[in-house]
């Protein structure tokens, strides 16, 4: 009688769980994603959800998490964090989503911070590694990417061993923002480690075009190794600038350089760049997620993809990963249990191993040097993933 | 003297944009007493057009702008007849809030048709540097320098001795009279819109050759009010000469003082001109301020 009483508590205490709980039946486990779906950044919100609807449909095709079927809930933000706050309550409030796998910019995660703690809710914040995502650790919050910082020091470090140019002075040019500051972070290691010349550091408003003045500046500084912390258009401006002024450059950019549309702005000014990131761009793991992305989207799904879609189909399997672990009673509680544990976590090689059992909650921090081959718009691997 | 005379060379490119759209803000300001803030849009817009026309028809520079600018012209009739003929006889208050909402609107459009992603735009123009003495350019830099000489030297001569730039003359100096000799004022305030969107077109396909064209390019609109303050806001010429201003302004302080100072050193212009000279270096005395 005893057992027969410890048993049906336990069930009631197990079901109540679960209603506690939103997001989850038997048949269903909503995951929701604030993105940026409109706006001039809308570029990077169809990337995540593509790789969103990859690796949801994959796991699906897979039996689900425990028979349970994947749903992707996605809002937009406009890129607004305002906007973010708002789509997360709706996510929670109306959708009732049990995590959230999709985080918009660095402002937007913060916004969303206060509604992710009260929640509990597991979340992976895979397109805005920022060091304010991660310190102070939120308990529910982990970070898979790495650092801008690290990126521009990774690169720079291959540079400084490589390709050894001639009499080197290296520049900075850098958005007067926190990510510019984070850049300017691993350009001043960088020189400081390395010991050279540093020829100087520009700051730029955010949206500038017109970088003549900043280029010149560089020219006359005798900058010959730079650190090009413009981002898509402002990247190739920039470059474009170097090139009018016959400046030889070794660059370093920062890794949405490598996404196809920032590729064809920028190759036309001819210089082979280099770029740091945390996902794979070239080799058979890339080619073989290309192949089984192929399955599940669309050819103009396809052709919409970049490093976004890579990263946050990780953090997608890392998630159910952790889901799975938790067997038929799922609960937040469990997920993000799990998460903490999360040792070595394969992702077919399209980034490290995810690994989320250290005092941030942060992987993916292991960073690839690629180089641009301007002419051809491709890019090849000059190093393995490493950490910086 | 090499760093001055480059800082100078590229502000003056800059300064030929700038140049280009502030006549645009200023010819229909002249024509019909109204600041239109969706100038910049209209430069944004022109230019995916043009972008479109590129990609359907593979045309270069000369043919390009000769489809374009018709095609701007109409887009600017358009604008004029659905947005802002029905607000004649409103305070003008309400008609720069049209344009206001006008601009929004079309931002959402061009990012509805083109999307987010930002494209290069050459028209078949070469991409090779081009020295001019020590002084290196790229042509699409060269052509809008010649491009902002050339607008300025047809709007004179517009503004001087055709018809219709003499009755816009008319119309700026005093409407009620105009209407009295046989002006016909609506005709005017198309035209003003037409010729505007022009100047829209050239400014816009100009700026996308040399900085790409994305959908932040509206933004341009509001970097070039400083050369329309300064310029006068009724002063088409003027409004010309001051981009050019702006742009050596911008460019030399960014140079030699740096820390961001471009982008805020238009605006201290305009502070500055607002407390000396409100009219503008080449505006009318008694202009009204909106």
């Amino acid at each position: 009688m005893k057992h027969l009483a410890g048993a049906v508590i336990a069930a009631l205490m197990g079901s109540a769980a679960m209603a506690a709980d939103p997001g989850v039946t038997d048949t269903e486990i909503r995951i929701g994603d604030v993105n940026i779906m409109t706006g001039p950044a809308s570029f990077i919100g169809r990337a995540v959800s593509i790789g969103s609807k990859i690796a949801a449909d994959e796991i699906n095709a897979a039996g689900g998490v425990n028979g349970r079927k994947i749903t992707i809930v996605t809002e937009d933000d406009g890129y607004i964090p305002a906007r973010s706050f708002q789509a997360l309550t709706k996510l929670l409030e109306v959708d009732e989503i049990f995590a959230l796998n999709g985080t918009s910019g660095t402002a937007n995660v913060l916004a969303m911070m206060p509604l992710i703690e009260e929640n509990n809710l597991p979340t992976i914040v895979s397109t805005a590694p920022n060091e304010l995502v991660y310190d102070p650790v939120r308990p529910s919050v982990f970070t898979l990417g790495a650092s801008y910082s690290d990126a521009f020091y990774a690169q720079l470090k291959y540079i400084h061993e490589n390709t050894q140019p001639e009499n080197p002075v290296y520049g900075l040019i850098r958005q007067d923002d926190d990510f510019g500051l984070a850049v300017e972070h691993g350009y001043e290691r960088a020189v400081k480690d390395f010991g050279v010349k540093d020829g100087g550091i520009v700051r730029f408003k955010k949206g500038t075009s017109n970088f003549a003045a900043e280029m010149i500046q560089m020219r006359a500084a005798g900058v010959n190794v730079l650190a090009n912390g413009g981002i898509i258009s402002g990247a190739a401006n920039i470059l474009s600038e170097a090139r009018k002024l016959g400046m030889p450059l070794e660059s370093a950019q920062v890794w949405s350089e490598d996404m196809p549309l920032s590729v064809n702005l920028a190759a036309q000014a001819g210089y082979d760049y280099y770029v740091g990131d945390y996902v794979a761009l070239t080799g058979d793991d890339y080619d073989a997620f290309v192949e089984k992305a192929k399955q599940y989207v669309t050819a103009d799904d396809i052709a919409a993809m970049n490093r976004y879609t890579l990263v946050t189909y990780a953090a997608l399997h890392a998630m159910a990963e952790a889901m799975g672990q938790c067997g038929q009673d799922l609960t937040r509680a469990c997920t993000v249990e799990n998460l903490r544990k999360l040792k070595d976590f394969e992702v077919g090689g399209i980034m490290a191993p995810i690994s989320f059992d250290n005092d941030k909650q942060l992987s993916g921090t292991a960073i690839a040097v690629y180089q641009l081959d301007a002419a051809s718009k491709t890019f090849t691997r000059k190093t393995d993933f490493a950490d910086y | 003297m090499d760093l001055f005379l480059l800082f100078v060379s590229t502000g003056l490119v800059i300064g030929a944009s700038y140049g280009l759209i502030a006549m645009g803000f200023a010819l229909v300001y002249k024509a019909t007493g109204v600041v239109n803030f969706a100038h910049g849009e209209l430069v944004m817009l022109t230019a995916y057009v043009a972008f479109s026309l590129t990609q359907a028809f593979d045309l270069s520079f000369i043919p390009l702008m000769l489809v374009t600018i018709p095609i701007s012209m109409l887009i600017g009739l358009a604008l004029e007849r659905i947005f802002i003929r029905p607000m004649l006889g409103e305070p003008v208050f309400s008609i720069v809030m049209v344009t206001i909402g006008l601009a929004v609107i079309l931002r959402g459009v061009t990012m509805m048709i083109w999307g987010p992603d930002p494209h290069n735009l050459t028209a078949g123009v070469t991409t090779r540097v081009i020295m001019i003495g020590h002084l290196p350019f790229y042509a699409a830099q060269l052509m809008s320098i010649a491009a902002l000489a050339i607008c300025t030297a047809l709007a004179w001569a517009f503004l001087r001795f055709s018809r219709i730039g003499i009755a816009m003359r008319a119309v700026a100096a005093h409407e009620t009279a105009a209407l009295l000799v046989g002006i016909s004022v609506k005709r005017i305030h198309a035209i003003a819109w037409a010729l505007s969107a022009a100047l829209a077109a050239v400014a816009g396909v100009l700026f996308a050759m040399n900085f790409k064209l994305a959908p932040d390019l509206w933004f341009q609109g509001l970097k070039s009010f400083p050369a329309v303050i300064l310029g006068g806001l009724d002063a088409i010429l003027g409004s010309a000469m001051a981009g050019l201003i702006i742009g050596l302004i911008e460019n030399l302080s960014q140079g030699y003082i740096g820390q961001g100072l471009r982008e805020t050193s238009g605006f201290i212009v305009i502070i500055v001109v607002l407390m000396v000279r409100p009219y503008g270096l080449f505006g009318d005395k008694d202009i009204e301020r909106v």
